[in-house]
């Protein structure tokens, strides 16, 4: 790693970085288009989540507030957590522990720095961690490791029995940084009591564990609150959802990324609840025009994408999806599973999804924790990918439910979970009529693949397929 | 050493399953060390551990699994597409780790399109990740779901009786290699690694009243024979899946030998006993889920840690070999920290990434271990 790279705290840096973007609307236009030239590699990312107008402004924010949380944690009297994408963050906000999500941070790095995450990366394997492991978490994880991060106080991940290389991350970290660590466990069934159970009581463990860690009781009065703050995300979410169905879709292909990030971010928190009203404010305005969220506004073909996003230089998935016309109906990560989203109404998987209980401590705690074990992911990449309420079946019905003309996989090479049978899953959601994409990229560094090559290979099979003439 | 032993160990369809299957009983097969064997004897079925040695392709192994895999399950796919799996009635997938949890799926589908290559009896085994109350209370039931198959499938009971037997009969074994790890650890070993691990291995593939009596007889005359295994540099092997007794002689050669392990094909199994009073299926589900020293049960390295540490001490080693299969995360990091750790408590470490199957590396391998041997011995003379 370059020795300047050492000279700063990296989540330090990052937070100017957004700090400064988020102030970079206080001018003119002028000024605005002005100031993007000095951000060369970042200036794709700036516009087109700035460009979405209040919303975009506000998520710019959120990431700025939330770096400023976990950095400042401690000297406010909290503590912090190194966490992952797909453990929601709701039952640490109730207990005053700011999240570090590895992931997100992963994702902001390549958004804003040429370099993205990269030596980082590779700081990771210097000391023993495997190159082979997935980038998203390797990325944020070999800053932490190399002692250009904030301090931490513990290491929380909820991926065992769903993502080796995921949990992996999280135990190799603990033992390296010597930090206490507790891990979720996921069992390989979803919909069953004796899993329900197990959920439970593993989330009791957890809790257990950031009372000794944190000296803090769980207050009942924060719980409820964040509760209810999530039942409202997932309010707005299912009306975002149900507007993404509409045809042309009105939801800009940003308005995705930015669900699903906040929700990672501040889930049971006013900041994400506000970036989601914003949002269903501008695409319902769209929706009441009958305008396409697309910046030329004409749909011409629907993209599902069943597992995550590609997010190196700058946003340039996003890119060439809006100015190809291609609307995005977005990925596993997007999805919400409360009994109230669109899809478990339609396809009557109340079973597999979960509901808000408020009616006691125990209730809540039980609501907490299938919310959680229904995060992206955590809910669908358990078990055979085949069997019921698994990849599968939630893949073909969301990319029917939201007239998907195809399907595209893109993740990293460490995610072995899916790589285990993704070509097997190709091949059926091929037979189910959906032409299907599998990129070899990696989406989180570059070298891998260059998003250059990435990209053409995308429109070759667009253009083999018919999709987009 | 009896030459059974390795012949068991080298050949996958041996005397044993031949003669098992003649008489007209089943085999099932199981992918991981979590499997309570115990349970699948007690049912008069062998247990037997489906292994990837000696697949010679890929082919079709890649077609099913991605690029991105470890080459362990592909070899048993590849084995089972070819057919080289046909004895078995059955088959049992864990989640032991990622790749090897995939196999479920590509059995399966390659199954579709091979056909009478899946075992009519296919079980995915829920195995936690850790050890608490509540998980072990879900692998008692996992245990009690797998019997129920099996018993349905099968047609047969599994008493609680035949239970105790199979538990006693196996603790037995567990005995038996215990000592028999007194004649790897001596000063002066009677036994080299590459034998001791045909060893072991022969008892994944072979009766267990056989085995007992097998063992019985080896450490008879082990105890009459006389270390022979002299002024050798004596080494632990650690990390990934491996049950190919060429890569130990590989790394013995004439110079070295391996005096001690941390396999899941190896040492591990033998490492506790069940529990042989109170209820059988709680005593299972607590040896396997505690005692098995794996990297997939995350947040416990300082406990294996110091198991290793214990183990060098007692084996008395010169130094560790952590490899790892390439693509296997688990092990490879964890040998990533086990490096830092055992170096700086002053045991040497060479940390080796390698393929898993037929030893396509031997040069390379052999020349990493040779240069490791001259760096212990160098270490001596500077002592």
């Amino acid at each position: 790693m370059r020795p300047e790279l050492k000279e700063y705290k990296f989540d330090s840096m990052l937070l100017s970085t957004f700090t400064a973007a988020a102030k970079l609307r206080n001018g003119s236009e002028k000024e605005y288009r002005t100031m993007l030239k000095y951000i060369p590699y970042f200036n794709g990312t700036v516009t087109a989540v700035l460009d979405t107008g209040e919303p975009g402004q506000l998520f710019i924010e959120c990431i700025s507030k939330y770096l400023e949380n976990y950095i400042t944690a401690r000297e406010k009297g909290f503590h912090n957590a190194i966490t992952t994408f797909c453990f929601s963050p709701g039952i640490l906000y109730a207990m005053d522990v700011y999240p570090i999500c590895l992931e997100v941070l992963s994702v902001a790095q390549t958004f804003a720095y040429r370099r993205g995450t990269a030596e980082f990366l590779d700081f990771c394997n210097e000391v023993g961690y495997t190159e082979t492991s997935c980038s998203s978490q390797r990325g944020t994880l070999g800053a932490f490791l190399a002692g250009v991060g904030a301090d931490v106080d513990m290491v929380l991940t909820d991926t065992p029995g769903v993502c080796d290389t995921n949990a992996n991350a999280f135990a190799f970290a603990a033992a390296y940084l010597k930090v206490p660590f507790f891990s979720l466990d996921m069992p390989p069934v979803l919909s069953e009591a004796r899993s329900d159970e197990y959920h439970n009581s593993d989330f009791r463990a957890l809790i257990a564990f950031i009372e000794k860690h944190t000296g803090r009781k769980l207050d009942i009065d924060r719980l409820r609150t964040v509760l209810r703050e999530i039942e409202r995300q997932e309010e707005l979410v299912a009306e975002l959802e149900d507007l993404a169905r509409m045809v042309p879709n009105p939801l800009p292909v940003s308005f995705n990324l930015m669900v699903y990030a906040t929700r990672f971010l501040f889930s049971g928190m006013k900041e994400c609840t506000a970036v989601l009203e914003s949002m269903l404010r501008v695409a319902s305005d769209n929706a009441s025009r009958g305008a396409s969220g697309l910046s030329g506004s004409v749909e011409k073909m629907r993209a599902f994408f069943c597992y995550i996003d590609h997010y190196t230089n700058s946003l340039r998935l996003w890119d060439f999806l809006d100015r190809n016309g291609i609307c995005y109906q977005g990925n596993i990560l997007s999805r919400s599973w409360s009994n109230m989203a669109p899809h478990v109404k339609e396809y009557r998987t109340e079973a597999a999804a979960y509901s808000f209980d408020y009616g006691d401590l125990d209730a809540m705690i039980r609501t907490m924790a299938l919310h959680n074990s229904r995060m992206p992911m955590i809910k669908s990449i358990r078990g055979p990918y085949d069997a019921p309420d698994m990849w599968l079946q939630d893949t073909l019905s969301l990319a029917k439910m939201y007239s998907a003309d195809c399907i595209i996989y893109n993740g990293t090479p460490g995610c072995r979970n899916t790589w285990g049978m993704v070509k097997l899953f190709a091949r059926d959601t091929e037979k189910a009529g959906f032409p299907t994409f599998i990129m070899y990229g990696d989406a989180f560094d570059d070298r891998v693949e260059s998003w250059e090559a990435s990209q053409d290979r995308l429109e070759e099979f667009l253009r083999v397929r018919r999709l987009l003439v | 050493m009896n030459s059974a032993f390795m012949e068991a160990a080298i050949s996958l369809n041996n005397d044993y399953v031949r003669e098992w299957k003649e008489a007209g009983k089943k085999v099932v097969g199981y992918t991981c060390s979590y499997v309570p064997d115990e349970l699948l004897y007690a049912a008069g079925i062998l247990p037997y551990r489906v292994r990837g040695f000696g697949a010679t392709e890929a082919t079709i192994g890649d077609t099913y699994f991605g690029p991105f895999i470890c080459s362990l399950p592909k070899a048993m796919l590849q084995l089972a597409g070819e057919g080289r799996f046909d004895f078995l009635d059955g088959a049992i997938i864990t989640p032991g780790c990622d790749s090897m949890r995939r196999l479920d799926e590509c059995w399966r589908k390659a199954g579709e399109d091979i056909s009478g290559i899946l075992p009519k009896f296919f079980f995915h085994f829920g195995v936690p990740h850790k050890y608490a109350d509540y998980t072990v209370k879900w692998f008692i039931e996992e245990i009690l779901r797998l019997k129920a198959d099996v018993e349905r499938h099968f047609g047969v009971s599994v008493s609680d009786d035949r239970l105790r037997e199979a538990i006693r009969l196996f603790n037995k074994s567990r005995d038996l290699l215990e000592r028999f790890d007194g004649f790897r650890t001596a000063g002066n070993p009677a036994i080299a690694g590459t034998e001791a691990l045909a060893v072991i291995l022969a008892g994944t593939t072979m009766s267990r009243d056989i085995y007992v009596k097998l063992l019985e007889e080896l450490l008879e005359t082990l105890e009459q024979s006389r270390g022979t295994l002299k002024d050798r540099t004596r080494l632990m092997l650690v990390g990934s899946a491996s049950d190919d007794v060429n890569l130990v002689r590989l790394i013995e050669g004439e110079r070295a030998v391996v005096v001690a392990d941390n396999l899941c094909f190896g040492s591990r199994f033998h490492a506790d006993r069940v529990d042989e009073t109170g209820d059988p299926i709680e005593a299972l589900a607590k040896r396997y889920l505690a005692k098995n020293e794996c990297p997939r049960m995350y947040g416990e390295y300082d406990g294996r840690l110091k198991m290793l540490i214990d183990k060098a001490d007692r084996a008395n080693v010169d130094g560790v070999i952590l490899q790892n299969i390439r693509f296997c995360d688990l092990h490879g990091s964890e040998n990533g920290l086990f490096e830092r750790d055992l170096e700086k408590a002053g045991i040497p470490c060479l940390k080796i990434e390698r393929e898993y199957g037929p030893l396509v590396e031997t040069g390379r391998l052999k020349m990493r271990v040779e240069a490791f041997l001259e760096r212990i011995g160098q270490r001596r003379q500077s002592a």
